[in-house]
């Protein structure tokens, strides 16, 4: 039961946005593995990241690969499927069969392009709620995810803290530094200034954004990567030859990774989606509906969280996770926190790290034992 | 560090706590301390531990802990959260003992403070008569990878709980297993006790 499921939400009330727009009917594409047990206590919901998506732990439709957290989500993993009922939805906005820019606006029967609202991130929480109403789960094992996954659980545990038991935001961060946000802004130029773009009026054409779309990947790449993993994976090695060709082809091994990585990225996502959930990422303050007071966004908060962030990660650094285990501490609130060392970069949550393998496992269990 | 008497050193530490208090274990080790007070004592237990690996088991246990230094870290906690604080066999390991003094009764009402006493008579005469900086038990590192910094006797910290302004509460007996109500400085309690181990509180201005 890990197929694609596609259900319709918000279809008596609609969905009110933070931007005052609304959307009625809108789709949630998900997967879920494992059961839902008699007292339904045993519900993990997995937030994906900004170019994630439901395929959390089955291959990909269209890559064929296996799913981005399978090293953490399976029989056995510290996300066990034989134990927990695991629900991972495509975020609304994304582009894997949840309602977002390339899918047809109900009521007008035409693509939604840029005509779609903008959303946010706790917009998404709230379409991912009425998911978790629909799946009949009231509450919630354990929230976790990484990256813009971690700060859907930010959300999740400041607007419903009753509904979640415990929660692992992994690399995040309270709110978008403007680091984050010149980086995100990086990206969408590129897309923009992709005259395929066409105002976002592609989805008719054969002619797509895809450079556009690759370049912004290519740039984003780069701050999931460190420093010390670049140099020790490429260094300055050449690319099938063995000397320079004065030429501006892809000389270098890192430069035709990265081109490499835009490639086969725009098989994949479509360059509005990308727009729309980096624009949310860079909205986002998990504080703003309280005046920034970050101690009153979580002052009703009382589940069990475990905070991850990795030594190497430049673009949600510790720095930023300590904040948000401050804030827990001031509030009294059971967390625990681990850095785990590693020259793996901000992507670290999706590489087959052992630590984090250990440390989710260990809280996880012991957590689920104690319930 | 390990704890020789582990067990024994609980006891008396829970002796100390009343039910349902809360608690922070600074140098947590692999929190056998928290569980032992969760089950004596039904506490609400924090921990704090620099070494990744003691992290790591706390988590599989199900005890709440930071991955954290004790010279660093305590600086996020507000004032008073805690009931009590608890740190052993870590204060002569940190950089700076006299602020983490007072970090620990800052965000706690009351402190538990453990140390091996270097004024030991055991330690003592073997300095004066091997000429080697001693090793015993509670000591047990050669001088050059000891990870202690500041090897202090009962009558240094008396002297540096005066100067920070923390009041001594009660002291343990360890030989005897009894809590005494602290009687003071004098020569016989810094050479008789191989180990300090203090219930403190800041002296309110």
């Amino acid at each position: 039961m890990n197929e694609n499921k596609i259900v319709e939400l918000a279809t008596e009330q609609a969905l009110v946005l933070d931007c005052g727009k609304s959307l009625k009917s809108f789709k949630t594409a998900y997967t879920t593995y494992g059961k839902l047990n008699d007292a339904k206590d045993n519900a993990i919901l997995i937030c994906h990241a900004l170019t994630g998506d439901q395929y959390v732990a089955s291959n990909h439709p269209i890559t064929k690969k296996e799913g981005w957290w399978s090293y953490i989500v399976g029989p056995e993993k510290p996300i066990d499927t034989n134990k927990f009922f695991v629900v991972c939805p495509n975020v609304i906005g994304g582009c894997m069969g949840s309602t977002g820019p390339k899918e047809i606006n109900s009521e007008t029967g035409k693509v939604y392009g840029t005509d779609f609202p903008v959303i946010t991130i706790a917009d998404m929480v709230r379409a991912q709620k009425l998911l978790i109403d629909y799946l009949g789960v009231e509450k919630i094992f354990c929230v976790t995810g990484g990256s813009m996954g971690g700060m859907l659980v930010l959300e999740w545990l400041s607007k419903f803290p009753e509904m979640v038991h415990s929660a692992i935001p992994i690399a995040t961060a309270t709110n978008h530094s403007a680091q984050n946000i010149a980086l995100n802004e990086l990206a969408r130029q590129s897309i923009m200034a992709d005259p395929n773009w066409n105002s976002g009026n592609y989805y008719n054409s054969d002619n797509k954004p895809l450079k556009g779309l690759s370049v912004a990947r290519m740039a984003a790449h780069i701050s999931y990567l460190s420093k010390d993993a670049l140099h020790s994976k490429f260094g300055r090695n050449l690319q099938d030859k063995s000397s320079l060709d004065y030429s501006f082809d892809a000389d270098f091994q890192i430069e035709s990774y990265l081109r490499h990585q835009g490639f086969t990225f725009v098989d994949r996502f479509d360059a509005n989606s990308y727009l729309y959930i980096t624009r949310a990422m860079d909205y986002f303050d998990v504080s703003s509906s309280n005046d920034g007071s970050l101690i009153e966004s979580f002052k009703n908060t009382v589940s069990k969280i475990l905070c991850i962030s990795f030594t190497s990660d430049w673009l949600y650094p510790t720095s930023e996770n300590k904040k948000i285990v401050k804030v827990f501490n001031t509030l009294g609130i059971n967390v625990s926190f681990i850095e785990i060392e590693t020259d793996g970069g901000h992507d670290s949550f999706l590489l087959e790290e052992p630590k984090l393998f250990e440390a989710m496992q260990g809280f996880i269990k012991s957590t689920y034992e104690n319930l | 560090m390990s704890l020789i008497n582990e067990k024994k050193d609980f006891k008396i530490i829970a002796d100390l706590i009343p039910a349902k208090s809360s608690v922070i274990d600074v140098g947590c080790n692999d929190g056998s301390l928290l569980e032992f007070l969760k089950e004596e004592k039904d506490i609400n237990g924090r921990g704090m531990e620099i070494d990744q690996q003691k992290v790591q088991l706390c988590l599989s246990k199900g005890i709440s802990v930071i991955e954290g230094d004790a010279d660093l870290d305590l600086y996020d906690y507000p004032d008073n959260l805690f009931d009590y604080s608890i740190l052993t066999y870590t204060l002569q390991a940190t950089k700076s003992p006299k602020n983490v003094l007072s970090e620990l009764v800052r965000i706690s009402s009351k402190a538990i403070i453990s140390f091996p006493n270097f004024g030991h008579w055991r330690i003592a005469t073997s300095l004066l008569i091997n000429r080697k900086m001693p090793i015993s038990e509670k000591l047990s590192y050669s001088w050059h990878e000891t990870p202690n910094l500041h090897f202090c006797t009962i009558n240094d910290f008396i002297d540096l709980c005066e100067e920070a302004g923390i009041r001594i509460e009660k002291q343990a007996n360890l030989k005897t297993n009894r809590l005494n109500k602290f009687y003071g400085k004098n020569l016989l309690n810094s050479y008789f006790n191989e180990v300090g181990l203090f219930l403190v509180s800041k002296i309110k201005n």
